[in-house]
């Protein structure tokens, strides 16, 4: 339910903006600005290749513009656009171990990881 | 204009024959016999890691812990002048399991069946009608475990310890300390419950012999020339516990991309908090009987392996971390240190089932351990040294 194509209707411009610069990953919000480590995990695990490799071609190079940018603040004074950036490029931590490491192992390794899930927070 | 090459050589065998070189008895690793002598002998006569200090964070904090090879639940709490005390979770009026939360904060605790109240110091506050009882309130209070706080991790012992944390530690407390799990305010978890003997799991983090081969894509680039198989430096011993020093291998290739940023990044944050410079700093540290952490301060993480059968086990792996994420760069850095470090680990899980499959099915006798598997030697004969004792005691 988290593909972005599917529930693009009912998702409105507030909700995706990002801060400037980073516009060309707004397509990817609905996907991937996920709050909880666990589900960001589950997501590598739950996501297509395709899917994957769409993020991972934008994200990754934007990842050095967006930790400087955010760096500049507080973590606990983040807006909201700046907190979906942050939770874009935390998602983009476990999707590049996908990309990078584990390439056309990485349905296999889906089914390890599953057996090793991230305890969610309380 | 040319580097001399880097050159390896692993501790030889010689150096390590003192342990002994014979065959170790297969049984030991799926016998339920076996199994029951080390519930005895070496899990209600061991301090035991069970939690960290972060989790009590002021008076009133408790945690549950079930701890199935003894059959226990236990319930340790942080009283109100900040002691931490550790207690059966069983009411001691007719047995009943006191507190079903996981964690929380509460100043008493009151039991569900007939609403028996206990202070955060195990003492019975209140209990309804109770003038019909032949006993005194002093008698009814919570059953203590021994507990001890040391480098941050909470102990606890079955028994009567002969021995504090520190001096069952003896030379290695000291270094211990120093690592950073000892300051830390927060914990990452994931665990998992597999079809292996507590000491099967717990050997694989052991021996680097089986990097190679398991983890070709997360651990291949550490197996290169002139160490193809990630041997460490040394091995190192204190009593029934040990430690491997970790190779640092000049040659490996530099991390490029989102790794690069994740790995550098969390490098200049363990930097900026301090954390580097501890004795045990490129070691992964084995505590007797089923913890370890693996000290390099840009991803410590520790083990708990706990036997649940004979052949079944559950591991909870921790990621300690010191403070919050000064910035978004830590942040990620984090994540990136721990979803990579699950990758690894997670590739090990089926190898290990099917050499529990293998040893249960009794096909074979004896387990050989090479020159560099000696750390899991070292496991079994500390293991072994107290069920036989434990043995002759008990007039086996």
């Amino acid at each position: 339910m988290h593909n972005w194509w599917r529930v693009g209707a009912t998702v409105t411009a507030d909700e995706t903006s990002l801060p400037d610069g980073f516009e060309a990953l707004e397509r990817f919000v609905a996907t991937w600005a996920i709050a909880d480590l666990a589900e960001r995990d589950a997501m590598r695990g739950s996501s297509t290749p395709d899917q994957r490799k769409a993020f991972y071609s934008v994200a990754s190079g934007l990842l050095e513009p967006a930790l400087d940018y955010l760096d500049g603040k507080p973590l606990t004074a983040l807006s909201d656009p700046e907190q979906r950036l942050m939770n874009l490029m935390l998602s983009l931590a476990h999707v590049a171990l996908a990309q990078e490491v584990q390439h056309e192992d990485e349905a296999h390794h889906a089914h390890f990881r599953s057996f090793l899930p991230f305890t969610p927070k309380a | 204009m040319n580097e001399p090459k880097p050159v390896f050589e692993p501790q030889s065998n010689e150096e390590l024959a003192w342990l002994g070189t014979d065959p170790i008895p297969a049984s030991a690793y799926h016998d339920p016999a076996y199994y029951e002598l080390e519930r005895e002998a070496v899990f209600k006569r061991s301090w035991l890691p069970i939690g960290h200090v972060c989790e009590l964070a002021e008076p009133g904090s408790f945690i549950r812990r079930d701890i199935e090879v003894v059959k226990a639940s236990l319930l340790i709490a942080r009283g109100k002048e900040g002691e931490v005390r550790a207690f059966h979770n069983v009411c001691p009026h007719r047995g009943t399991r006191l507190v079903p939360e996981v964690s929380g904060t509460q100043a008493t605790f009151s039991c569900r069946y007939h609403a028996w109240t206990f202070g955060l110091d195990g003492g019975l506050i209140s209990a309804p009608d109770f003038e019909r009882f032949y006993v005194k309130k002093e008698q009814c209070g919570l059953k203590p475990v021994a507990v001890e706080v040391f480098a941050g991790l909470i102990f606890i012992h079955f028994g009567s310890p002969e021995q504090s944390v520190r001096d069952w530690l003896g030379d290695l407390a000291e270094p211990f300390e120093q690592l950073p799990i000892a300051k830390a305010t927060q914990f990452v978890e994931y665990s998992y419950e597999i079809g292996a003997n507590w000491k099967l799991t717990f050997d694989n983090f052991q021996e680097n012999y089986h990097l190679r081969v398991v983890h070709p894509r997360t651990g291949g680039p550490g197996c290169a020339e002139p160490n193809p198989f990630a041997y460490p430096e040394r091995y190192n011993f204190w009593g029934p516990h040990r430690s491997q020093t970790i190779w640092n291998n000049p040659n490996l290739p530099a991390p490029q991309g989102v790794q690069a940023i994740g790995n550098g990044r969390i490098v200049d944050a363990a930097g900026r908090a301090g954390l580097f410079g501890a004795e045990l700093g490129m070691d992964f540290t084995c505590l007797f009987p089923n913890f370890t952490v693996f000290g390099p301060p840009a991803r410590q993480f520790t083990q708990t392996v706990w036997p649940l059968g004979p052949n079944r086990s559950r591991g909870i792996v921790r990621f300690y971390w010191v403070g919050e994420e000064e910035n978004a760069s830590e942040r990620f850095a984090r994540e990136y240190v721990m979803a990579s470090q699950r990758d690894i680990h997670c590739e090990d899980r089926d190898v290990i089932e099917a050499g529990q499959a293998g040893l249960a099915s009794g096909a074979i006798d004896h387990i050989n351990f090479q020159g560099q598997e000696v750390l899991c030697r070292h496991l079994f004969e500390a293991v072994d040294a107290m069920v036989a004792a434990w043995r002759s005691n008990n007039g086996g």
